[in-house]
């Protein structure tokens, strides 16, 4: 262990912060914004349902799902208890299934299905656009920067963050402060969101995050399904959430707090 | 889409004409803008063809030139868009049809829109705009039983659109079914929970189906029509018809408790709240109603965002209830 209460001092050549510092963080902001316009480049947008049955396929499951999260907001309860059993009932009986028949055998093979091999092949390209650049920067960095000190912290930290801070320099007495070049690569690729965001915007795709989390949003022509999912299963699990909602309404006593909120500032 | 069906809009906007005129004589104006920079600043890309909001406005003024018979602005933001987006895009033939609907003259005009959007159907039968359209077209052409019957088909496969429950149910409630119209609003609600237009039209098609309702039923439904008003009174502050409706729907309950269902009314039922919160209810209801007629009548037709129909019916409710001060 180092020496406690004595300051480490390293003399540092002021060329290392400007050839080495910067460059990273320039190159790692520079592949960001390039990712982000590659990403807008080659994504395809999903493709359309190609008839009313697939459409109501994908859409109806969204229905058990409105009913769940807002039926409490707008329902009395006996047609709440009536559109529960009949989607109850469609889904457990596949009545939304494009084709009934084929319900229970085992979904077709994703790299044989045309639709599943189209979705296949832009999630592959997403993590391509992820993994390429990472791996061409994390090289280029090994090969020229590997084992510099380039940069002091001003506060201390924990013995913890050694391997967070040092990686690449394998000195077991220097100080936690102390942060190698490659560390500083990964502290880029995972810190700079905020940047991003500033840059190209909230929802920009060098955004990591939101890619990791796969695209699901609730627009009109989305897909629930990911390919090679049954929906058959999907709509089962629908049926079980459903089946367990307890009935309540916030229509219930609305009168008295309409009064009790609004009308008491009128002075009623 | 802005407006889906252009005949069902033009008879329930048309109070709105007012602002629809005023916003499609801007339509030269605004094409000018476009025709001047579309030659200088930018040759290599069709102008305002990068910005979504840019198209919306264009699609909403081709709209509302249609509305009011300005069919040369209308054909010039046609162009605009489909320059933009080609013709072969969902949502331009979708205003082509429009456009086509608006000129066609007679019923053979229209018939052969019909039949185009069946031909365009067979090519891609999930193409939204275009069913949408077939919807409106058959309306217009008061074939009502065949709109309904195609907008079942369509909200059969896409039921998670509100738009179309909403018009279903106004299709309905042409027709006099209630019980259907209340259903559509119901789904369409479950969509967009916090609607407060649509909980409040809701409300309304629950206080038409109670005047012809026995006395019990209808004592429920008033009910249930008066906590929806509350609650889009309580999404939206100075709401006009929501206060509107609670005026009128809780003086219908208070004038039915006088009189022959007296009855039904001293029998506690869950649903409907109690006569002196009624009571309450309907004071301030006619005190908020009387103070948004007062602020909106100083203000000019464009500022206040609502329709002259409303103001005058709201006047008159008043006055019914002897409240002009």
């Amino acid at each position: 262990m180092a020496l406690q209460g004595v300051e480490q001092t390293i003399l540092r050549d002021p060329a290392l912060f400007y050839w080495i510092l910067f460059p990273i963080s320039i190159v790692m902001i520079l592949t960001g914004i390039l990712r982000h316009y590659a990403t807008v480049l080659m994504n395809t947008p999903p493709k359309p349902p190609s008839s009313l049955a697939e459409s109501r396929e994908r859409l109806s499951l969204f229905r058990g799902v409105n009913l769940r999260n807002h039926a409490c907001a707008v329902l009395p309860k006996e047609s709440f208890e009536m559109r529960k059993n009949y989607l109850v009932n469609a889904y457990q009986a596949g009545a939304f299934l494009k084709d009934p028949e084929s319900r229970g055998q085992p979904p077709p093979n994703p790299m044989t299905d045309p639709a599943g091999m189209d979705a296949m092949m832009g999630m592959m390209k997403g993590n391509m656009m992820m993994m390429i650049p990472q791996t061409l920067i994390m090289s280029w960095i090994n090969a020229f920067f590997s084992g510099f000190v380039i940069l002091r912290l001003p506060f201390p930290l924990t013995i913890r963050f050694k391997s967070m801070l040092q990686s690449g320099v394998m000195t077991r007495d220097l100080d936690v402060r102390w942060v190698s070049s490659l560390s500083w690569y990964f502290l880029n690729l995972f810190g700079l969101q905020s940047v991003f965001g500033f840059i190209l915007g909230s929802d920009n795709a060098a955004n990591q995050m939101a890619q990791q989390m796969g695209a699901m949003n609730p627009a009109a022509q989305a897909n629930p399904f990911q390919p090679g999912q049954d929906p058959d299963k999907l709509y089962k699990s629908e049926a079980e959430n459903l089946e367990v909602v307890e009935h309540f309404c916030i229509l219930d006593g609305i009168e008295e707090r309409i009064l009790h909120n609004l009308a008491a500032k009128e002075g009623f | 889409m802005a407006c889906s069906s252009s005949g069902h809009c033009r008879a329930k906007h048309s109070t709105d004409m007012v602002s629809t005129l005023y916003l499609s004589q801007q339509a030269p104006s605004i094409l000018d803008r476009r025709l001047t920079s579309k030659s200088s600043v930018q040759p290599l890309t069709i102008p305002g063809c990068e910005h979504l909001e840019e198209q919306e406005t264009v699609e909403k003024l081709f709209v509302a030139c249609l509305q009011t018979g300005d069919d040369k602005s209308a054909l010039l933001c046609f162009e605009h868009l489909t320059q933009c987006f080609g013709l072969s895009n969902e949502r331009v033939t979708g205003l082509r049809g429009l456009y086509e609907e608006a000129i066609a003259e007679d019923d053979t005009g229209l018939e052969n829109c019909l039949q185009k959007y069946n031909k365009l159907l067979q090519e891609n039968p999930v193409n939204v705009p275009i069913l949408k359209r077939r919807v409106a077209l058959l309306r217009s052409m008061s074939r009502i039983a065949d709109a309904i019957a195609a907008l079942i088909e369509f909200i059969d496969a896409i039921p998670t659109d509100a738009e179309a429950w909403c018009e279903l149910a106004d299709l309905y409630q042409s027709q006099g079914m209630s019980s259907q119209a209340i259903f559509c609003l119901e789904e369409a609600l479950l969509i967009a929970p916090n609607a407060w237009n649509i909980l409040a039209q809701l409300g309304e098609v629950l206080y038409i189906t109670a005047s012809s309702q026995e006395a019990e039923t209808a004592r429920k439904l008033l009910g249930r029509s008066i906590s929806l008003f509350c609650r889009s009174i309580e999404l939206c502050d100075d709401y006009l018809r929501g206060f509107y409706g609670l005026v009128l729907v809780s003086s219908t309950l208070l004038n039915s408790s006088d009189g022959p269902l007296h009855n039904s009314f001293n029998a506690s039922v869950g649903d409907t709240p109690s006569k002196d919160h009624l009571k309450r209810l309907h004071a301030f209801a006619r005190k908020k109603l009387w103070d948004i007629l007062k602020s909106r009548l100083s203000l000019s037709q464009q500022e206040y965002g609502c329709s002259e129909g409303d103001l005058i019916a709201a006047r008159e409710l008043l006055d019914r209830l002897g409240d002009s001060k």
